[in-house]
């Protein structure tokens, strides 16, 4: 067997076990710290595409994140299922990106920076202003609203173990498609618009739509993980969607590797691991240093290794000319 | 007429780049492009291409007026192009360039990529073999799975030929396809050149060595400052007074 295999199916057996012996052990708050990992994989994931295989520098990705979440609350306050609630926060969360996208990948130069900076932002304070919406800075669920607890036919989640394997099944999901967007004609075509934009368009690659598709869908991974993440916690507020979560974002994928599935997945657990699990060590004072910490992280991988802990490989294919395909 | 530019205007500034360029290429004709540095040749590559827009004019490809279409959209009507500095998706596998290029011949998109129907699979595989080939036919499929950095010069050059024989061009241009290289690789490159007319593509050509233009070309066009200074046979043009001051009377 292949070591990628065998890596892969440690990783998911130790994905499924590892909790259950941390139950057993009653350490419930890493169960808890192991479902908030989940959610950033899956975030990490989704901001690859846009980042790490297209080349597009997205730094407000958490807005549609909280998009998603917001979507959620709002929604199960109404009594409305999860699992609908589902596509219809992704069908949301893509239009909102795709109105942001369409105007300005159509321009050339790093507006998208600015501009996703910008949508960040303007996000936070309208969710802090708009009051009849988003309850302001309280937060949702507004007092005597409950958020609907998530069913699987008749098994109702209840505790972070039950949430942790839904994050981990969604997770599966994330990395399956982000797998099969790369390893196809429009992931090739993400990456060569990354490697030259105008050798891509020069080469028949529709750029400004490919872009766009490209932004859409990472946009969607953001909302997916969001009302995920609200059901799950059952409260949300401005406070956790701050422009410095998108930077920390893009910090995992640098860390762990641009365009890499596993890198974004690693980049995740070890910046949004390590405060956690030392919180208990070192004191919760610790915390106020974290962004020291990373900062120095981030300097140490970019000088010793730019590409990343896991960096992208390009796949090869089987060289031997098919001799019937004539 | 494959394809006609009437009066082409284009200018950067006070520059005049292309001053009413008027030139055309017949189905399967090979045209050799030649001037002076500077003359504008890349420029002409470039609006031909939809790079830049044309201040005036108009450029007429298979009958229809494409100055104002998009890059993509004009190499899937058919022209497609390789570039004076190489322009490689260069973190990608050889293979992996050419099948880039084949992506406006291709359809599949998002749904069946992430479902891999049947539909996509045999499209994929298509994708593969026709790539293969077309790597085998410039001389590069033993090189396949390598980076398209980690290549040799030459092979890059060889490379960008092969991703833009992807895209089924009824017309290439070739801007400088010799540039930078040894003898040995040059030689490689002409005998590329000679195989790609026998596929019956007409093919314009930007080459500063006479020996080969002179060759390999059915007509040449010559510009200077912008303009068309001379067409005509090889025979003609060597001949030509015009053409004998262009080169002999300015350093440069
Ligand atoms: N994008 C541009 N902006 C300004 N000037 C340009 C640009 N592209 C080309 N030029 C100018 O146009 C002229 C023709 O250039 P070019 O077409 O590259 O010549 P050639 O390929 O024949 O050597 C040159 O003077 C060049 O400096
Ligand atoms: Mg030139």
């Amino acid at each position: 067997m292949k070591f990628k295999n065998i890596a892969i199916i440690t990783a998911f057996i130790t994905a499924i076990v590892l909790p259950l012996i941390m139950q057993a052990s009653a350490n419930y708050y890493a169960i808890h710290v192991l479902g908030l990992l989940g959610i950033y994989a899956i975030l990490c994931v989704g901001l690859n595409i846009t980042i790490g295989y297209t080349g597009l520098l997205d730094l407000g990705f958490m807005a549609f994140y909280a998009i998603g979440a917001y979507i959620g609350i709002i929604l199960s306050a109404k009594g409305i299922s999860f699992w609908y609630i589902i596509p219809i926060s992704l069908f949301i969360g893509g239009t909102f990106r795709y109105l942001l996208g369409a105007p300005v990948l159509r321009l050339r130069g790093d507006y998208l920076a600015i501009v996703t900076l910008a949508f960040g932002e303007i996000t936070r304070l309208l969710l802090n202003n708009l009051d009849f919406l988003t309850n302001g800075p309280k937060g949702l669920p507004r007092v005597g609203e409950t958020v609907l607890p998530i069913s699987i036919f008749s098994f109702t989640l209840r505790n972070d173990i039950h949430f942790y394997y839904l994050i981990v099944f969604f997770l599966a999901l994330a990395i399956i498609v982000s797998y099969r967007l790369e390893h196809s004609r429009l992931g090739r075509a993400f990456v060569a618009i990354r490697e030259d934009e105008t050798a891509a368009e020069l080469s028949g690659i529709n750029v400004s739509n490919t872009k766009l598709l490209a932004f859409v869908i990472s946009g969607m991974f953001g909302s997916l993980a969001g009302t995920i993440y609200a059901h799950w916690i059952g409260f949300i507020s401005p406070e956790s969607f701050t422009f410095w979560e998108s930077i920390f974002l893009v910090c995992m994928l640098v860390i762990g590797g641009m365009g890499s599935i596993s890198g974004a997945i690693l980049g995740a657990f070890i910046l949004a691991g390590i405060p956690e699990f030392l919180r208990p060590v070192l004191g919760s004072g610790f915390i106020d240093y974290r962004m020291l910490i990373f900062g120095l992280l981030l300097v140490v991988v970019i000088i010793f290794r730019p590409q990343g802990l896991l960096p992208s490989k390009r796949r090869n294919l089987e060289l031997r000319m098919n001799k019937n395909s004539e | 007429m494959l394809l006609s530019i009437n009066s082409v205007n284009k200018h950067f500034g006070g520059l005049s780049a292309l001053a009413d360029m008027n030139m055309s290429a017949a189905d399967k004709e090979i045209v050799g492009l030649i001037g002076p540095n500077g003359a504008g040749k890349t420029t002409l590559f470039n609006v031909i291409t939809g790079v830049y827009p044309i201040d005036s004019g108009e450029i007429v490809f298979k009958n229809k007026n494409i100055h104002n279409h998009k890059p993509h959209k004009i190499v899937k009507n058919g022209i497609a192009r390789t570039f004076q500095n190489i322009r490689l998706f260069s973190n990608m596998t050889a293979l992996e360039n050419v099948m880039a290029g084949r992506h406006c011949r291709t359809k599949s998109e998002l749904f069946p990529a992430l479902l891999r129907t049947k539909a996509f699979s045999k499209e994929e595989k298509e994708i593969q073999d026709s790539s293969k080939e077309i790597l085998d036919f410039v001389g590069l499929l033993k090189s396949g799975n390598e980076l398209a950095k980690n290549l040799a010069y030459g092979q890059q050059r060889k490379l960008e030929i092969a991703r833009a024989l992807a895209t089924n061009p009824s017309l290439l241009l070739l801007d400088e396809p010799t540039a930078g290289m040894n003898h040995s690789e040059c030689n490689g490159l002409i005998e590329l050149i000679y195989k790609i007319r026998e596929k019956n593509t007409a093919i314009i050509v930007i080459e500063h060595q006479m020996n080969v233009i002179m060759n390999i070309s059915d007509k040449i066009v010559v510009m200077d400052y912008g303009e068309k200074i001379a067409e005509g046979s090889p025979a003609q043009i060597q001949k030509n007074p015009k053409v004998i001051e262009a080169y002999l009377g300015r350093n440069n």
